[in-house]
């Protein structure tokens, strides 16, 4: 299961770097990101799953005593959670750009924005 | 050796000699190379009918300051080499001026001259003047350099830079002379020689002057006088440093007039056979032919 | 002390209050902003006292009330408390100088640029890796936001960029995060460290660390950051260049503990291809903002660079660390914050600032700072790296860095040079009062931290140096008039000068005499000059201070400092010419490549001493003595203009103003000369693979002599010529040294001494007639004899003394080289000197007859002398030559004595008049009476037979059968050696300049080749980045 995940998780993230470098409109662009940061969180949870245990939740089926070697580590999906709001600000901020750019330029072809260079 | 105030006249009797030899010598020169030329040429006592009429003359101009004082850096200059160099060896009477400073000061006081006749020639305004001193000091750079070298392989030879001492060195028979001794040193310093006697083939440095109206038509009457004197004095005065260095000096006067007059007739022959060089051809000519002897001369001392 | 958790807590604090304030109440919302920014700061200066008192150490501060691996942990030590003030001053600054900018946009920019500081503290204080990555995600977020502060239309392309790359960065920090998790178990860097289950072959750990690489914008995967820096808004570009970039250094430090130091070699790999690219690719730059932009990048590499060499820099990392990151972070700033005051991109556009010359000032200690000059700490930072790696054998690291930062003072120089130069526009700048404190606020702190680190330093402080600060103190006077301030100059020289006279040894009394009583006298000169003649005493004094301490120093240390010192001055000097930028730049790269080479040459015979004697020069390892030798050797020939490094010289010198000419030329270039003798003595013949080095010299001594000569002839422009000529009479004294024998020695010393007196005097002729006729081409004068005869009298003394013709003191130093050469080992070299000889007559005779002799001009026929006060120097230096030409021993004799301990063969004898050597004699006094007895005689004598000679006009002469009446047909003059021309010009050939040329032309092209690598595009940057891990990892890998 873990390396499925795993795969998955690697796989999203090169079809999203792919989507990412071969569109050039800059809303597939920010789609393709959001893929790969998907199949990052996917990675995060793949490696920090643990097979055979439980959600790390301290209630009755699972007491403190045995804790440490029922449950998963929580911490990856502590950061999983992390991560998945810093993406989400990431992509609004990026949406927000994608919006302002459109109004003052009238496009949204990344190549059209290069009067920057050199 | 320490000044004297008796030095002054004798230094007075070597520059009188000296002065009356060039201007016979000078004039016999003329002759045997107008004789060359098929020309009957001057009298022997020309010159001395030339100076007088010179000094003699009354009416004279000038152009400024350093035009006046022009002829006088250049007479002090042939009178001052002559007289820092010793004339007649082993004679205290004739060895001058020579305790104020060594072969050096010989090599170098020959510009004084050389540098003030520039200076006045040059404020004539007349552009003669400056092409020749431009063509002049062109070819005094690569001209000078086979004799350097051959002073510098001297003194190294000798291991001393008094004039005193290497005439000394060359003392006892004509095979210790320098002309033997070390003969690509003369070699080369002879044919720098050819340069500085302003005869043909370098002679292009006077040309200004031939064409009528050059600066000896601005320099007349006393300055022209001058200038005459020291062209009497100046060349013997150089050939005084070859013989000294080259040719194992002189003892006596009769020995001097003869070394001279035939180390003069060196230039003299090579002048009546060949055309004239442009100054590029004789910048060329020293360091092509002249300069590889003074080296392979410093070398091999 | 407050808790470190406040630099985190009160600006999030601060923030959210904002956010909750009614709108509209923009001042309100602006003082807030201000005081938690001012408050922050003296926290962290609160700190940093305490730190640097040692009254606490290092402090963990845990959260969540356990130890890691369980909470998040900072750490706050000196270094970070440095950093956070760094930042937060940083902020605090930008923040006074956005007012208006803020007032527009409102609490929300405030807000976010809170934030945006408080995510760099923490960057700064985690050391835990998922918190550095929430962090380094904030500062993401922010900068955001922060670049819409920009007028700049671009800026939101560049935003998008940026946010395009920062994904690409963040996917590679988090699953290298996620795996150094997995195979450690724990978050906490210094748990990971010293848990020993990361090694150095761990991909994650590379994931993770090339991530924060990337944060530092390295070359070449930045063209989204250079796009940024060109278009938002300076203040949040100083932001983003001095204290993002800190933050993330920090970040990179601190990961590099993982895994045993393994990866030290990549951040030193690509630090270095940074600082080396970064620098390249400025040089083809127009734009100010986007040249800083390359300059930050070149640095962050430099510093990569210490971070990867920290395993050799032991305690004195943090010192050169905090020096180079310091100066550049308050360098980039300030200039940034200039930046913001100048209206228009193009770097002349910056001309604006010679509004006012504090501007000037600080745009100079900015420049200086961040090229690393004397007395800022990048200064005392980089002689302590550059030692360090020589004493680790890096060598090769460090001609690389050293390569690059001589290309990073090109940019920087020229750009400086432009400024200075060149017609100012007056609208280009607009003055707002809260820019310019922030400005000052800058410079000051400049100063601060040179003073700072000069006492940190083990070879003690430069700012306590009183030469220098005399010259600095000449800053403060600048709006004295030019009379006050020039007896004050010419009063501090003598003075100094006899405070220590006692002091002196005989050989540095004869340059002590040169430096501060020969520099007075061509002050002298200055009196002509009106107004207040701003910059020129400063840049004055510090080249006269960086000689007087150069001549006393007894480290290479002080040594190496004096030298920057009076680079730095005598190229302020030069650039003040009317046209002299191009020549200033030129002697600027010259003189700091030659500069560079002595500090290798100093590093390696340092090994590991940072504050090496100079004494101990000669008891260097024989395997690197003569490389020290080399290369020091030829920084000094640097200055001395020796052939192959002489192209800076003629138009230096040339270009210069009339009073300035002569204190290059006759004073500044004997620095070389000086320097070449401490090494001679020192360390004594060296040879290299066999050759020895002091024939090498020999040769380029006569090369310099001959060719410098041969060009000098063929100049029209009087000045050009005098400067070729010095180049040929500093070529005749490094013969003289590397003749390595008592009379050599005897011979540099003369004509350091002679140059001195004829060159500054012909300087000053020149220049006073270049200055009454305008121009400085010798065919369009002539004739002025009658009109300037004191000028006149000046160069004929001054010919007559160069050309060596006796009596006069030129003969002298003739007369010493033939005793001199009697000793020579090898010969061929003399040939080269023997030929170059006369031809010095060449030039000198047409220097004065072109000018004085020959056909006045009409439009010169009401000139008068040259002014009063460039006259009484030239008098006072006939007068010298005069003296010195009668008894030369007044200053030889001590100078003789005091060389026989060195070369106890060969010395003169002094007796009564006459000198005397092993070879010949000379009687200097006997040759002045004889010479002018006959001359006086003689004259007498044509006075007597011709005293009525009448003065006759200018056209009294005939030629070709017509009287001429315009001089310029008449006046021989222009291409005056055609037939030498004709005959030798080939040897003239500029092969130096076209080969100089050519490499400053190739690296231009490679820059401008390179620089279409960032095409502009978003998406090329991303293959660019994705390119540079995959790159890097291989290499990397297969390096290890």
């Amino acid at each position: 299961m873990a390396y499925i995940a795993l795969a998955t998780g690697f796989l999203l993230i090169l079809i999203g770097l792919y989507g990412a470098l071969t569109h050039s409109h800059i809303l597939r662009m920010i789609v393709a990101f959001t893929v790969a940061n998907t199949g990052v969180n996917l990675v995060l949870v793949g490696v920090g799953y643990m097979g055979g245990r439980t959600a790390p939740i301290l209630d009755k089926a699972v007491e403190v005593s045995a804790a440490a070697q029922r449950i998963i580590d929580p911490l990856p999906q502590a950061l999983v959670l992390t991560a998945i709001v810093i993406g989400l600000g990431v992509t609004a901020l990026m949406l927000t750009y994608a919006y302002r750019l459109y109004v003052t330029r009238g496009t949204l072809d990344i190549s059209r924005y290069t009067e920057l260079k050199w | 050796m320490q000044f004297d105030w008796m030095q002054i006249p004798y230094s007075l009797l070597t520059l009188f000699i000296v002065l009356n030899y060039g201007m016979l010598l000078n004039a016999l020169i003329a002759k045997i190379a107008a004789r060359v030329g098929r020309r009957h040429g001057i009298p022997i006592w020309q010159n001395y009918a030339d100076l007088l009429k010179n000094y003699g003359i009354r009416s004279s101009i000038t152009h400024g300051v350093m035009f006046y004082l022009g002829p006088v850096f250049r007479l002090a200059g042939g009178v001052g080499l002559l007289l820092f160099v010793p004339t007649i060896f082993g004679s205290e009477m004739f060895s001058n001026l020579s305790f104020a400073g060594d072969l050096i000061l010989a090599l170098y006081f020959v510009f004084f001259g050389t540098l003030g006749m520039a200076l006045g020639a040059g404020e004539s305004g007349h552009p003669h003047a400056a092409i020749g001193v431009s063509r002049g000091l062109s070819q005094v750079t690569t001209a000078e350099l086979p004799f350097a070298l051959a002073v510098f392989a001297v003194a190294l030879q000798y291991q001393t830079l008094s004039v005193t001492d290497i005439v000394a060195a060359q003392q006892g028979g004509f095979l210790n002379w320098t002309l033997f001794t070390n003969p690509f040193a003369v070699a080369a310093a002879m044919l720098g020689f050819l340069g500085s006697m302003m005869r043909p083939p370098f002679d292009v440095v006077l040309a200004p002057q031939e064409i009528p109206i050059g600066p000896p038509t601005e320099y007349h009457s006393s300055y022209l006088a001058l200038m005459q004197t020291n062209r009497m004095i100046f060349p013997i005065a150089k050939i005084v440093v070859y013989m000294n260095l080259f040719f194992g000096g002189a003892a006596s006067w009769p020995v001097f007039f003869i070394k001279v007059f035939f180390i003069y007739m060196v230039s003299v022959l090579v002048g009546v056979v060949f055309p004239r060089f442009h100054v590029e051809q004789s910048v060329r000519w020293f360091l092509v032919w002249a300069v590889p002897f003074g080296i392979i001369a410093v070398l091999m001392v | 002390m407050v808790s470190a958790l406040s630099f985190i807590a009160l600006p999030l604090g601060t923030a959210f209050t904002l956010g909750l304030l009614p709108q509209g109440m923009q001042r309100v919302n602006y003082l807030l902003t201000l005081l938690a920014l001012a408050l922050l700061s003296l926290i962290a200066a609160s700190w940093l006292l305490a730190f640097a008192a040692g009254e606490i150490a290092t402090q963990q501060i845990f959260t969540a009330g356990t130890t890691p691996p369980f909470s998040i942990n900072l750490q706050i030590g000196m270094a970070e408390a440095a950093g956070l003030l760094l930042l937060n001053l940083t902020g605090l600054l930008s923040v006074i100088y956005l007012r208006d900018t803020l007032h527009q946009q409102g609490a929300r920019a405030m807000a976010v640029l809170l934030i945006f500081i408080m995510a760099l503290s923490g960057i700064v204080l985690t050391r835990d890796l998922f918190n550095l990555f929430v962090f380094i995600e904030l500062t993401t977020i922010a900068t955001g936001g922060l670049i819409l502060l920009s007028h700049d239309k671009r800026a939101l392309g560049a935003g998008f960029k940026y946010l395009v790359a920062t994904q690409i960065i963040s996917i590679t920090l988090l699953i290298g995060t996620i795996f150094l998790y997995h195979d450690s178990g724990t978050l906490n860097i210094d748990g990971m460290a010293a848990g020993g289950l990361i090694t150095g072959e761990s991909l994650a750990l590379f994931l993770v660390l090339i991530a924060l690489i990337l944060e530092l914008k390295p070359f070449p995967a930045n063209g989204w950051a250079l796009d940024i820096y060109e278009s938002a808004h300076p203040a949040f570009s100083a932001i983003l260049s001095a204290a993002a970039a800190t933050a993330a250094l920090f970040a990179v430090d601190r990961l590099l503990l993982v895994g045993s130091n393994s990866w030290l070699p990549l951040a030193t790999a690509v630090g270095v291809v940074s600082f080396v690219g970064a620098n390249l690719l400025a040089l083809v730059q127009r734009n100010d903002r986007r040249i800083l932009g390359y300059s930050s990048i070149a640095q962050m590499g430099l510093l990569l660079v210490v971070v990867g060499q920290r395993d050799i820099l032991g305690e004195s990392y943090l010192f050169i660390a905090g020096g180079i990151l310091l100066a550049h972070a308050i360098a980039k700033a300030g200039l940034f914050w200039l930046s913001g005051i100048i209206v228009a991109r193009d770097l002349s556009d910056w001309r604006a600032l010679q509004r006012n010359p504090l501007y000037i000032f600080a745009f100079a200690t900015f420049i200086a700072m961040l090229v690393g000059l004397p007395p800022f700490p990048g200064f005392y930072a980089k002689w302590d790296l550059v030692h360090l790696l020589a004493a680790h054998d890096r060598i090769a690291l460090l001609l690389a860095l050293l390569f690059a930062s001589l290309l990073e003072a090109l940019f920087l120089f020229r750009w400086f040079g432009y400024v200075i130069k060149g017609e100012a526009n007056p609208e280009g700048i607009i003055c707002a009062r809260n820019k310019l404190g922030v400005i000052a606020a800058a410079t000051v702190a400049a100063w601060g931290v040179a003073y700072l680190w000069g006492e940190m330093a083990l070879q003690g402080n430069l700012l306590y140096s009183i030469p220098l600060l005399a010259a600095l103190a000449f800053l403060l006077l600048e709006w004295l008039a030019v009379p006050y301030k020039n007896v004050l100059a010419i009063s501090v020289l003598l003075g100094w000068f006899v405070v220590n006279y006692a002091d002196y040894n005989p050989l540095q009394l004869i340059f002590a005499v040169i430096i501060l009583v020969g520099g007075p006298l061509i002050l002298l000169s200055s009196f002509y000059a009106r107004g207040r003649r701003i910059g020129f005493y400063p840049a004055t004094m510090l080249m006269f201070a960086g000689m007087a301490q150069l001549i006393v120093a007894k480290s290479s240390f002080d040594f190496f400092a004096a030298w920057e010192i009076l680079t730095i001055g005598s190229y302020y000097l030069i650039l003040r010419g009317k046209a002299s930028e191009p020549h200033a730049i030129s002697y600027i790269i010259f003189s700091l490549g030659g500069a560079f080479l002595m500090l290798t040459g100093f590093a390696l015979a340092a090994a590991g001493d940072l504050n090496f004697l100079l004494s101990n020069l000669s008891e260097v390892a024989p395997a690197v003595a003569p490389w020290v030798f080399l290369l020091l050797a030829i920084g000094f020939m640097t200055k001395t203009a020796a052939i192959g490094v002489h192209i800076w010289l003629p138009g230096a010198h040339a270009e210069a103003e009339s009073d300035v000419s002569p204190m290059l030329s006759g004073i500044l270039l004997k620095a070389g000369l000086f320097g070449l003798m401490v090494l001679m003595l020192e360390m004594g013949r060296q040879s290299l693979y066999g050759v020895d080095l002091t024939h090498v010299m020999l040769w380029i001594g006569a090369l310099s002599a001959l060719l410098g000569n041969l060009m000098a002839a063929f100049q029209e422009d009087a000045k050009r010529l005098l400067a070729y000529s010095s180049i040929a009479q500093l070529g005749y004294a490094l013969f003289g040294l590397a003749l390595m024998n008592h009379l050599g020695w005897l011979l540099a010393l003369m004509f350091v001494i002679n140059h001195f007196i004829y060159k500054s005097m012909l300087f000053l002729s020149v220049g006073g007639v270049a200055k009454r006729t305008g121009t400085r081409l010798m065919y369009r004068m002539g004739g002025l004899i009658t009109l300037m005869p004191l000028s006149f009298i000046a160069v004929l003394i001054g010919i007559i003394a160069v050309s060596g013709v006796p009596p006069l003191s030129g003969f002298g130093g003739r007369w010493i080289f033939y005793n001199a050469i009697m000793t020579a080992e090898y010969r061929l070299p003399l040939i080269i000197i023997f030929l170059a000889g006369p031809i010095a007559f060449l030039y000198l005779f047409r220097l004065i007859h072109t000018i004085f002799l020959g056909q006045l001009k009409d439009e010169h026929r009401q000139l008068r002398e040259a002014p009063f006060w460039m006259i009484l120097p030239q008098m006072i230096f006939v007068a010298c030559l005069m003296v010195f030409a009668l008894v030369p021993g007044l200053a030889l004799k001590r100078v003789d004595h005091y060389l026989l301990q060195y070369f106890p063969e060969g010395g003169l004898s002094w007796d009564g008049l006459t000198i005397t050597s092993h070879f010949g004699y000379w009687s200097p006094i006997s040759i002045m009476v004889i010479v002018g007895v006959i001359f006086m005689t003689l004259f007498a004598w044509l006075l007597f037979v011709n005293r009525r000679a009448q003065k006759v006009k200018q056209f009294n002469i005939v030629f070709a059968a017509e009287r001429p009446f315009r001089p310029e047909t008449t006046h021989f003059a222009w291409n005056f050696f055609a037939p030498y021309r004709k005959a030798l010009g080939f040897l003239t050939e500029p092969l130096v300049t076209r080969f100089w040329d050519a490499i400053g032309e190739a690296l231009h092209s490679l820059a401008e080749l390179l620089r279409r690598f960032y095409n502009g595009n978003g998406q090329t940057y991303s293959v660019h980045l994705l390119a540079f891990v995959v790159i890097t990892f291989l290499l990397a890998r297969g390096v290890s």
